[in-house]
């Protein structure tokens, strides 16, 4: 568990890191976009859109910095919840940041080896692994809910749908 | 002007057999079903029930086309408030308050306001063009490529200063949507942002991203949760409570109506529809309330006020589509189909020949809104018991759900691809306080946006002077600016003046 004050440090950090990465974008797409074509049409509102959006970063990285100094103990004051997050008290209860990268990295893990393992088996395999992972112990549910769900939903889409779907078991039958 | 004749034929068109009432029903089903599972969109369903339409004489086939419409519009509403998902993108301000509602357990509340006031809606949306069909039709005229992107422009700022605590975060997010949307190839025939993949050179698909960053996200948030609503006993499954619901919306007129307004008027633009209409209807709600904090922690009026719009925009698309000819969004786009499939051409000529099918289809539309409402209060109680599964169950079926879904919507893999990079900035966004809701509604409008404002240029022939001549884009963009700035003047000005 982080104490309060590397706790804030931390959020400040990624506040951030989250704010020069879409800086980052915003000049990396605008360069693009300037050196595909220098039309008026191509940038008639990427440039203006890019501009205006790059200040915006900028300003509020001044105002980052700015209340981070504040923040911090040198500074003097107590330290607040940060302003722009209200609902991050709540949400440190509900998920820890360990617990959703599991979780992202499941998904992530889920959908890149769809074209393998098919929306089939891929589906059951996801649900068995998250189930598992959140403490369901009894084997009966876990892979009864696992096959049932994730077959059923293979074979409601894969019938529903107009174009064909990577399957392992059911494209076979 | 109203004409006697052609209502008495459209009455005796719809009364003197069941058959049109019959063709309802499961059109409304039908449409519950796609809007309430996020990754079936109503144009999706109306596509896929489209050719049963070539079987049936035109106003049956656009009667059960509209039923798809209004059952859709509010089975969007239905995993908005409970899953924080927006079923279709109509329905993106519905989870601001009917979400946080669910939360506070008062799940069977808020899906009895988002069913009456979408119910209401329709009726008086209709009402509206029952009436307003002309000077519907003469307004969309009105709006050309300049008022479109005024339009745009204004929804994606007022939703970003809205819905993050900090201004700056919030219009940077919507800023960055609109960025995003224009990724791939431009007007200018060259591909822009694509890092050299041919899977973005088509542009995002924008549906998917949309799912990611609303609802993918937010599961990430809830992994930890046993359930959505916390206390036992707020899970409880009440008719009871939907009725009060229900009731709760008929008491609120004013915010229904303000609402049908903006949807009826705003829906009927091409491009901007209902998916801008929410958050304008959410927005003016917000201005005018006693209590506007209590927004976003789930107020009930919040609820009524984007789905008062969000059902009655279905009124104005369709008045488009039958003035003018011309398809507001996709899913009249699929209309315009079945129109095509009768060798029937939308237009003035058309309201004029066929008036009396017109006032059918308005008049079934009314019938369509009751019969939704007992519809509505069959199925809803037992789609409000998925606050009772565990959260453990919910999270991965629900990302399944999406999954599939995204994949429906592109046709390959770059669906759920997309539903999995947008949920991890979503989340971020999330976290940081950046606003999800603007910057989906920046990757709704940001192609149409680069459009409008090329067209405008190419008309303008880049004259600034241009603006001048309309005078309503001029009343919109005066509008962000005040919605942005006008506050913060006012500070400055009274501070001066004191000091």
């Amino acid at each position: 568990m982080m104490s309060k004050p590397a706790e804030s440090r931390t959020r400040i950090t990624g506040d951030l890191i989250v704010l020069v990465l879409l800086a980052a974008f915003i000049v990396f797409y605008c360069v693009d976009t300037i050196l595909a074509s220098r039309d008026i049409l191509n940038l008639i509102l990427v440039l203006p859109l890019s501009v205006a959006a790059f200040a915006l970063c900028f300003a509020q990285f001044l105002i980052g910095l700015r209340e981070s100094r504040a923040r911090s103990p040198a500074g003097g004051q107590r330290q607040p919840r940060p302003a722009d997050a209200p609902e991050l008290a709540g949400q440190d209860q509900e998920a820890s940041l360990a617990n959703i990268a599991r979780v992202v990295g499941l998904f992530a893990a889920y959908v890149l080896t769809l074209p393998w393992l098919g929306f089939d088996v891929g589906t059951c395999l996801f649900l068995g692994a998250f189930l598992r992972i959140h403490g369901e112990r009894r084997l009966f549910r876990l892979i009864s809910y696992s096959v049932g769900f994730g077959f059923l939903m293979a074979f409601f889409f894969s019938r529903m749908l107009p174009y064909p779907m990577p399957m392992l078991l059911l494209g076979a039958a | 002007m109203l004409e006697v004749e052609s209502i008495l034929g459209a009455l005796d068109m719809l009364f003197s057999s069941p058959l049109p009432w019959l063709i309802v029903i499961p059109g409304l089903l039908i449409g519950l079903v796609f809007g309430a599972i996020p990754g079936l969109q109503i144009s999706m369903a109306m596509a896929v029930f489209l050719p049963i339409t070539l079987y049936l004489d035109f106003m049956l086939a656009m009667l059960f086309l509209t039923a798809i419409f209004t059952g859709g519009a509010f089975g969007g509403s239905i995993p908005a408030i409970l899953m924080n998902i927006p079923g279709t993108s109509s329905a993106i301000a519905t989870t601001f308050d009917g979400y946080p509602m669910s939360r506070r357990g008062e799940h069977n509340i808020a899906l009895g306001v988002a069913l009456g006031a979408s119910c209401i809606g329709v009726i008086l949306g209709y009402a509206i063009l029952f009436l307003l069909i002309s000077p519907i039709s003469e307004f969309v005229l009105k709006v050309g490529p300049a008022e479109m992107t005024a339009i745009a422009l204004w929804g994606v700022t007022v939703i970003g200063a809205l819905s993050s605590e900090r201004l700056l975060k919030g219009v940077i997010s919507g800023l960055a949507g609109l960025l995003i949307a224009t990724i791939g190839f431009s007007e200018a025939g060259v591909a822009r942002g694509t890092f050299g993949s041919a899977y973005l050179v088509d542009g995002i698909p924008v549906i998917p991203a949309m799912i990611g960053m609303f609802a993918a996200s937010e599961l990430f948030r809830l992994v930890g949760l046993k359930y959505l609503v916390a206390e036992d006993a707020a899970r409880r499954v009440s008719i009871r409570q939907v009725f009060a619901g229900f009731r709760r919306s008929l008491a609120r007129p004013w915010t229904v109506l303000r609402g049908s307004l903006i949807g009826v008027f705003v829906g009927a633009v091409p491009g901007v529809g209902s998916s801008v209409a929410n958050l304008l209807s959410y927005t003016a709600a917000k201005r005018s309330a006693e209590d506007p904090d209590s927004f976003g922690q789930g107020n009930s009026e919040g609820v009524i006020a984007s789905e008062s719009a969000n059902s009655t925009a279905e009124a104005g698309s369709i008045a488009t589509l039958l003035a003018l000819g011309i398809p507001g969004g996709a899913a009249t786009a699929v209309m315009l189909g079945a129109f095509a499939m009768h060798n029937i051409t939308g237009g003035p000529q058309f309201i004029r020949e066929e008036t009396d099918v017109v006032y059918a289809i308005i008049i079934a539309n009314f019938g369509q809104a009751v019969l939704l409402i007992g519809l509505g209060l069959l199925v809803v109680p037992l789609l409000a018991h998925v606050v009772k599964v565990p959260m453990g169950y919910l999270v991965p079926s629900v990302l399944v759900l999406v999954t599939f879904g995204s994949f429906g919507l592109t046709g390959d893999l770059t669906g759920p691809i997309t539903v999995l990079v947008f949920s991890m900035i979503g989340w971020a966004f999330r976290r940081y306080g950046y606003s999800v809701p603007a910057a989906v509604v920046g990757l709704l409008l940001g192609n149409m946006t680069e459009s409008s404002l090329i067209y405008s240029y190419q008309i303008s022939g880049g004259q600034w002077s241009y603006l001048l001549e309309r005078p309503i884009a001029v009343l919109i963009l005066g509008l962000l600016f005040t919605s942005l700035l006008g506050k913060r003047v006012i500070g400055l000005l009274l501070r001066k003046a004191g000091a």
